[in-house]
């Protein structure tokens, strides 16, 4: 089984994030990997182990994206693709699931393993548009894959009115939850021999396409604005008897929010 | 003029509250409505769907529509789409919802936009607003499309009861089994249960409650109030509550009038599931807990000694 999972590069959402002018203050914020593709990778990796795979990861992005490309490999993951190209700053989901389909045509893959979403965006959308630009399977928020054959496998998906068990045919892509399993810590043999291993760098040029071709000349949709959340302020705060001020909150429940 | 498909939400037989909450949006902009439903034994509700501010009906009834399945339920919202000429179409937060608006978007070409929190039609252009980075910061993103599909936040619209509908049905074909994604069992773990999606309260369980005695003593206080039952995701992980049952970015995002996180200490991404809600009560034995910092109300305590207190206090305003 070839597997092909992605990979995004996104700002750590732990840290304070500053908007200025409609835009986010650059400085002072860092960089992760993605934390639900790390459940991809793992889901990827956990596979190649029980199952036996060669697994692949694709990375868009301008920039340095090495180390989180090494950590992958330290995970498990045999290869790297890195597409860097600066055109794709402002591409939206839609771009991504073409230049995604690029990388998927030279591969071979039979199924592509993505997080959810990506933890800058909240968007919940490429691998999704990936799998109706491919024209094959797909089945989003799994939180269990189990391999059957060949050519199928069978996944576990949250969804609105429980678990969904569901048999899906290979060539397929899956998005997977933070539920499906707790990503490895690297071992130090792995870091190692992460350290001398190739990753590929290329722009669409080399992957044989253009920025026109995957669709970035019409572009469906773009952020105009960034702004301040409106964040929730602390209210009132009650230390002491737990009778006394359990009570007291009660009454400003009742009183102040009349939500009783 | 705007002409908006909303996609009903449709759970157990029973139409849930976004369904009017984004058909009242669609006509305080001025919008013709349409609505589609899709499921097995569901014609009955086309008054209901009426009623809720809809125009036109579009009714996919099959038996094959009994399980939910992103391909086939996508392709009637296509259908819908393109017999109504819609240039918005709107789902409501939920999985099925988040599952369908890329292919949608992906088949008609159009742009896609998920958990939006408003929409500005002026001009001619279309923009949306949306929270990202977990809720850290907000965007607004220009639809450069004629036709956008969007799934809306929980809670961002409010429904409007003064309006209603006319009823027009048209039935939809059945569409295509996806025979490549075969749903073959749904094992259900929250059938009975208060929605958390339509629960006017929700009480959520965190590592405070410890173990299942904690767990069922913050139970009797929603059974109580009638209250939507939660969870925090670090009780999820221990097998404790149900992964249906967990509040956050992963999994359920609400918006209720109270919500109660009892012995949850307010990780970013929990919060980004809860602080839509209008009023927050917080309990935890940590006063630097970050819960605290979104809360409107904060009780510094464990939920053990605090719990009984507030079924009693609470009984006695109710009476």
């Amino acid at each position: 089984m070839k597997i092909l999972t992605t990979v995004k590069k996104v700002v750590d959402v732990e840290l304070t994030i500053h908007v200025e002018n409609g835009a986010i203050v650059e400085d002072g914020l860092q960089y992760v990997i993605n934390a639900w593709d790390e459940n991809a990778v793992e889901a990827a990796v956990q596979l190649k182990e029980n199952n036996g795979a060669q697994t692949t990861l694709v990375s868009i992005g301008s920039g340095d994206n090495t180390d989180m490309i090494r950590k992958c490999y330290a995970m498990g993951i045999d290869d790297g693709i890195h597409i860097d190209d600066s055109v794709l700053e402002k591409a939206d989901a839609s771009v991504f699931a073409k230049v995604l389909q690029k990388v998927y045509e030279q591969g071979d893959y039979d199924l592509v393993l993505t997080g959810k979403q990506a933890q800058d965006t909240d968007s919940g959308q490429t691998g999704i548009m990936l799998a109706e630009a491919l024209g094959v399977a797909c089945v989003s928020n799994v939180i269990a894959i189990e391999v059957l054959d060949d050519t199928n496998i069978k996944v576990s998906r949250l969804g609105d009115a429980g678990t969904e068990i569901v048999e899906v045919a290979l060539p397929a892509v899956i998005t997977v939850s933070d539920s499906i399993n707790e990503p490895r810590l690297p071992a130090m043999r792995g870091i190692m021999m992460a350290k001398k291993k190739k990753i590929q760098v290329m722009d669409l040029a080399g992957l044989g396409t253009s920025y026109d071709e995957v669709g970035g000349g019409s572009i469906r949709s773009e952020i105009a604005e960034f702004m301040e959340s409106k964040t929730r302020q602390a209210g009132q705060k009650f230390e002491g008897d737990a009778a006394e001020i359990t009570a007291k909150v009660v009454d400003l429940l009742a009183n102040e929010a009349k939500v009783f | 003029m705007a002409k908006v498909l909303v996609i009903a939400d449709i759970k157990e037989g029973v139409l849930k509250g976004s369904t009017a909450e984004l058909l009242s949006k669609a006509k305080a902009i001025g919008a013709q409505t349409a609505v589609v439903a899709i499921g097995s034994n569901i014609e009955s509700l086309t008054a209901q769907l009426a009623n809720a501010g809809s125009d036109t009906q579009y009714i996919a009834d099959d038996a094959s529509l009994e399980l939910f399945s992103a391909g086939p339920w996508a392709s009637c919202v296509v259908d819908a789409a393109n017999q109504f000429e819609a240039n918005l179409i709107w789902f409501g937060f939920s999985e099925g919802g988040k599952a369908m608006a890329p292919r949608v978007a992906a088949q008609l070409e159009a742009a896609c936009a998920t958990e939006i929190t408003d929409i500005d039609l002026s001009g001619d252009q279309i923009t949306v607003t949306r929270p990202a980075i977990a809720n850290k910061i907000m965007q607004k993103v220009k639809v450069n499309t004629e036709r956008l599909v969007a799934v809306v936040r929980a809670g961002a619209f409010e429904a409007d009861d003064s309006i209603s509908g006319t009823q027009n049905a048209v039935k939809l074909a059945a569409p295509q089994a996806d025979l490549k994604a075969v749903i073959k069992e749904l094992v259900s773990d929250a059938s009975g249960e208060i929605d958390l999606a339509d629960a006017d309260i929700v009480i959520s369980v965190g590592r405070g409650a410890k173990d299942q005695a904690g767990v069922d003593l913050v139970k009797e206080l929603a059974n109580d109030l009638a209250a939507g039952f939660g969870s925090s995701r670090a009780m999820v992980d221990s097998g404790i509550m149900a992964h249906n049952k967990q509040v956050g970015q992963t999994g359920k995002i609400v918006a209720p009038t109270l919500y109660m996180a009892m012995g949850i200490s307010g990780a970013i991404q929990h919060l980004a599931g809860m602080t839509g809600s209008k009023t927050i009560l917080a309990v935890n034995k940590d006063p630097e807990a970050p819960i605290f910092n979104v809360a409107d109300y904060g009780i510094v305590g464990d939920l053990f000694e605090v719990v009984p207190i507030l079924r009693e206090e609470i009984k006695k305003i109710r009476t």
